[in-house]
C-alpha cells in the first residue's frame, strides 16, 4: 500500500496526458485540482507513515524514496500546487494557451516531486534537467512578448549551465565514491567524516554541486534570471519563487553528508550567501517594479538560505525555504491586486529617488520617541538571549544560534523602520501587535528549526556544525551585529530627528551615486551590453 | 585507418564542406537526405567494421562540428539545420565508438521529424525557412508542439532519447581532455542551436501577412509515428540507464 506513495511524481504526468484529451476549458482545472488533491492526500499519508514508523518508503529498486526530507517537502509542494492551480483557474482564463499552461504546470510539478523523492544521483540529474525545460516553456508562456522570450532564454542559459555542472559533479562522485545511490553514499560519507581524509577531489565534487545549486537558486552572480522573469504569468512566478528556486537548498540538503567532508565548500557557501543576501536586499529596496522587487527579495532569501547551509544549519535551510516559499507565493498571488490598484492611482509608484534625495524632509524635534522605539526592539532580543542562556547553554555552541540572532536583529530593524510610520499616528495597539508578532516569529523560528533538525538529522546535526569551520565566536558575531544595528540606527536618527534648516539642506552626491549604483542593479546589465558591443 | 576515413566521410560533413556546399546541383533538401542516408550507412557499418578511431580523426570531426555549429547559427532553413545537426554530432559517433550508434539512431529519428516539418513548410509556405512563419505556438499549436518536441530532443533534454543515450555514454566513458572538448561542445552546441530555432520559430507574434495552416490528418499521423518511435527509444534509453545504475 505504502508503495503507492512513490507514484506521486507520476500522477501529474497522468493529469497532463488526460488534459490532452479535453478541449473544454471548464474541465481542465477541475481534473487538475481533483487529481492533484489526491497527490496532496497521498503526500500527507506518506508523511504520517514516515513520522509514525520512523522508516522511509523505498521503491523502484531504490531509485525513489519517501524519507524525512520528502515527508516535509512533498506535502508542502503538493499543497502549494493546489493553491496555484486554484488561483490559475480564473487568473489564466482569458489567456491564449489555457490547456498548454495546465499541461506544463503539471509536468513541472512532476519533476519537482521526482527531484525531492529521488534516491539516486542519476534520477536526481534527470529531474534536475526536466524541471529546467518545463520552466523555460512556462516562463516564455507569453510567446508573443519579446522580453518574456528573451528572459526565458537567459533563464535557460543559466539552468543549462547548472545542468552541465551537476552532471560533471555526478560523474566525479561516481568515480570518487563508486555509487550513485544516495543512501549508500550517505553511509559512506558519514563513516568518512569520522576519519577525515585529505582528498582534493572531494572538494571539487562539493564545489561543483554548490555551483549547480547556486545557479538554480539564483545566487549572485547567477541571479540575473530570477528578477527578470516577472513577465511570466503570476501563478508561474509564485511557483518559481516558492518552489523552483528552492531546488538548490534541497540539493544541498540531500548532499549534506558530502559537504561535511569539504568544510571549505561550506565556508564558500557562507560567504557567497552573505554577499547575495546583502546585495539583493539592497536592490530590492530600490527597484520600482513590484514583481522585480519581489524577485530580488527572493534572491536575498536564497542567499540567506545558502548562508545557513554554509554554517552547517541544513535543517534551518529547509525550514527557511518552506516559510519563505509560503510567504512569497502569497505575495506574488497578491501582487496582481496591488498592480491593479497602482493603475488607478496616478501617484503610485511614488518617485522614490526624488522623495528620498531631493524632496523636503519632515523634521522631527524630539528624540524621545526614538529612544523608546530602540528600547522596544532591543528588549525582546535581549530577553530571548537571556532565556536561551538559562534554558539551554549548549545552544550557543552552534552556529545556528548566529543565524537565529541575526534573524532577530534583522527583524528588529524592519520593525524599527515600521515604527516610524506607526508612531506618527500614535497607534499603541499596532506597536504592541508588531512587537508580539516579532517575539512570536523569533521563537517559532527557533523552536521549529530545532524540531526539524531533530527530525531530519538527529544527532548528525552536531557533525554538521562541527564541520562548518567558519567558527566565529558568538560574542564576535554579536558585536558585529550590534555594530551594524547601532550604525543603522544612528543613521536613521540623524536623518529623521536631528533637524537642519531646510535652506541649507544640500543634496548629497555620494548618496545619490550609491543609490544609482543600486538602481542600476550594480551595472550588471550595462556590463553585458558593453561586452556585447565589444567595448570591454 | 581506411574504416576511420570512411566513417569520417559518412558522418562529419567533409564531403559537404569540400564539394556540395558550393555546388548548385544539389538542393538543401537533397543534401539533407544524402547526409541522413550516409548516417544510416555509418550506423550499419558499425555492425561489420569496428568503430574505433585514433584521436586525430576525432579531432578532425570535432573541427567540422564546431564549424557546423557556427553555420547552424546562421541558417534559418529547416533542411540546412537538419544536416548541420548531423555534422555537429559526428564527434560523438566517432568518440563513443559502438555506443554512439544508438545515439545516432535517435538523432536520426528526431531529424526525420524536422524533415517532415521542413517538408510541411515548403508545401504550405513556399520554403523551409522558418524565420517569417513565427508564432506558430498560437497560430498552429500542433505544429508548435511538434517543433518543440523535436528541438527539445535535439537540445539534449531528458526524458527524450538523445539526452538519455548521451548521459549513459558520458557516465560510462573514461574522461580525458578530448572527452571534455567533445562533450562540452556537443552539450552546449546542440542546446544553443535548438534554443535559437525555438525562439525564432514557435515563439514571437503571429505574422498577419501569412495564412497559417495546421497539420492535416495525414501529417498528424506521420508525426504521431515519429513521436511514438522517440517515446520507444526513450523507454529503451531509460532501461539502459536503469540497468546500468542498478
Amino acid at each position: 500500500m505504502e508503495q503507492l506513495i512513490l507514484l506521486i511524481p507520476a500522477i501529474p504526468i497522468l493529469i497532463a496526458i488526460l488534459l490532452g484529451f479535453f478541449d473544454k476549458k471548464e474541465i481542465m482545472p477541475k481534473i487538475s485540482i481533483m487529481l492533484s488533491s489526491m497527490v496532496a492526500i497521498l503526500a500527507l499519508v506518506g508523511s504520517y507513515h514516515v513520522i509514525s514508523n520512523g522508516k522511509s518508503i523505498v521503491g523502484f529498486g531504490g531509485l525513489v524514496i519517501y524519507n524525512e526530507l520528502s515527508a516535509i517537502l512533498v506535502p508542502y509542494v503538493a499543497i502549494l500546487g493546489l493553491v496555484i492551480r486554484k488561483f490559475a483557474t480564473k487568473y489564466m482564463w482569458d489567456e491564449a494557451g489555457y490547456k498548454r499552461f495546465f499541461v506544463l504546470l503539471n509536468f513541472i510539478f512532476s519533476s519537482i516531486y521526482l527531484l525531492v523523492m529521488s534516491n539516486n544521483l542519476i534520477v536526481l540529474a534527470l529531474a534536475w534537467q526536466l524541471m529546467s525545460v518545463y520552466l523555460y516553456l512556462l516562463v516564455s508562456f507569453n510567446v508573443g512578448s519579446k522580453t518574456a522570450v528573451k528572459n526565458a532564454r537567459w533563464t535557460m542559459y543559466i539552468h543549462k549551465s547548472a545542468d552541465f555542472v551537476f552532471l560533471l559533479a555526478v560523474i566525479l562522485t561516481y568515480k570518487t565514491f563508486g555509487s550513485f545511490d544516495l543512501e549508500v553514499l550517505r553511509e559512506k560519507w558519514l563513516v568518512m567524516s569520522q576519519n577525515p581524509i585529505e582528498d582534493p577531489m572531494i572538494f571539487v565534487v562539493g564545489l561543483l554541486f554548490l555551483l549547480a545549486a547556486m545557479m538554480k537558486s539564483a545566487i549572485v552572480p547567477f541571479h540575473i534570471w530570477l528578477p527578470y522573469t516577472s513577465e511570466a504569468p503570476t501563478p508561474v512566478s509564485a511557483l518559481m519563487h516558492a518552489g523552483v528556486v528552492n531546488v538548490g537548498g534541497i540539493l544541498l540538503n540531500k548532499l549534506a553528508y558530502l559537504l561535511i567532508l569539504a568544510p571549505a565548500v561550506l565556508n564558500i557557501a557562507f560567504f557567497i550567501g552573505l554577499v547575495t543576501a546583502i546585495f539583493a536586499s539592497m536592490l530590492m529596496l530600490v527597484v520600482s517594479d513590484i514583481k522585480r522587487s519581489l524577485g530580488y527579495s527572493t534572491v536575498g532569501q536564497m542567499g540567506y538560505m545558502i548562508m545557513e547551509v554554509g554554517l552547517g544549519a541544513f535543517s534551518l535551510a529547509v525550514y527557511h525555504l518552506i516559510v519563505h516559499g509560503i510567504f512569497k507565493a502569497s505575495l506574488f498571488l497578491e501582487s496582481g491586486t496591488v498592480i491593479k490598484y497602482a493603475r488607478h492611482e496616478p501617484n503610485i509608484p511614488e518617485r522614490l529617488s526624488h522623495k528620498t534625495f531631493w524632496d523636503e524632509q519632515k523634521v522631527y524635534k524630539s528624540s524621545k520617541t526614538f529612544k523608546l522605539i530602540a528600547l522596544f526592539t532591543t528588549v525582546p532580543v535581549l530577553a530571548f538571549i537571556g532565556v536561551k542562556l538559562v534554558l539551554m547553554e549548549e545552544f550557543f555552541e552552534f552556529n545556528a544560534a548566529m543565524i537565529i540572532l541575526a534573524f532577530a536583529w534583522l527583524t528588529g530593524t524592519q520593525l524599527f523602520l515600521s515604527f516610524f510610520k506607526v508612531t506618527k499616528s500614535d497607534s499603541f495597539k499596532v506597536i504592541v501587535g508588531l512587537i508580539s508578532s516579532f517575539i512570536l516569529v523569533l521563537f517559532t523560528y527557533e523552536f521549529i528549526g530545532l524540531a526539524l533538525e531533530h527530525f531530519l538529522y538527529g544527532k548528525d546535526a552536531l557533525v554538521f556544525y562541527a564541520a562548518a569551520t567558519f567558527n566565529v565566536t558568538l560574542i564576535a558575531a554579536l558585536v558585529v551585529l550590534a555594530l551594524i544595528m547601532i550604525v543603522g540606527w544612528l543613521f536613521m536618527y540623524k536623518q529623521h530627528f536631528v533637524g537642519k534648516a531646510e535652506s541649507k539642506r544640500a543634496p548629497d552626491k555620494n548618496k545619490w551615486k550609491f543609490y544609482r549604483l543600486l538602481v542600476k542593479e550594480g551595472y550588471y546589465f550595462d556590463l553585458f551590453k558593453y561586452a556585447k558591443k565589444g567595448k570591454i | 585507418m581506411i574504416a576511420s576515413i570512411a566513417y569520417l566521410i559518412l558522418v562529419s560533413g567533409l564531403p559537404y564542406y569540400l564539394l556540395l556546399e558550393k555546388s548548385k546541383l544539389f538542393s538543401s533538401k537533397s543534401i539533407f537526405i544524402l547526409s541522413a542516408v550516409m548516417l544510416v550507412g555509418a550506423i550499419a557499418l558499425t555492425f561489420f567494421v569496428e568503430n574505433k578511431h585514433s584521436d586525430s580523426f576525432v579531432i578532425i570531426s570535432y573541427v567540422s562540428a564546431v564549424f557546423s555549429i557556427y553555420k547552424a547559427t546562421k541558417t534559418t532553413n529547416f533542411y540546412k539545420l537538419g544536416y548541420y545537426f548531423i555534422f555537429i554530432n559526428a564527434p560523438f559517433f566517432m568518440l563513443f565508438e559502438e555506443q554512439g550508434a544508438f545515439y545516432s539512431l535517435s538523432l536520426l529519428v528526431s531529424l526525420i521529424g524536422i524533415f517532415s516539418i521542413a517538408n510541411f513548410y515548403e508545401k504550405h509556405y513556399g520554403s523551409a525557412n522558418y524565420l517569417y512563419v513565427r508564432g506558430v505556438t498560437l497560430a498552429t499549436p500542433v505544429v508548435g508542439l511538434s517543433i518543440t518536441l523535436y528541438l527539445i530532443t535535439l537540445g539534449l533534454y531528458p526524458p527524450l532519447p538523445n539526452a538519455l543515450f548521451f548521459l549513459t555514454y558520458i557516465f560510462n566513458s573514461e574522461v580525458d581532455t578530448l572527452w571534455y572538448l567533445v562533450v562540452v561542445t556537443l552539450y552546449f552546441g546542440n542546446f544553443l542551436i535548438s534554443m535559437k530555432v525555438l525562439e525564432k520559430s514557435i515563439f514571437g507574434k503571429t505574422n498577419p501577412d501569412i495564412h497559417y495552416v495546421d497539420l492535416t490528418y495525414r501529417d498528424k499521423v506521420t508525426h504521431i509515428i515519429i513521436m511514438g518511435i522517440l517515446v520507444l527509444l526513450s523507454f529503451f534509453g531509460v532501461k539502459e540507464i536503469v540497468s546500468w545504475v542498478l
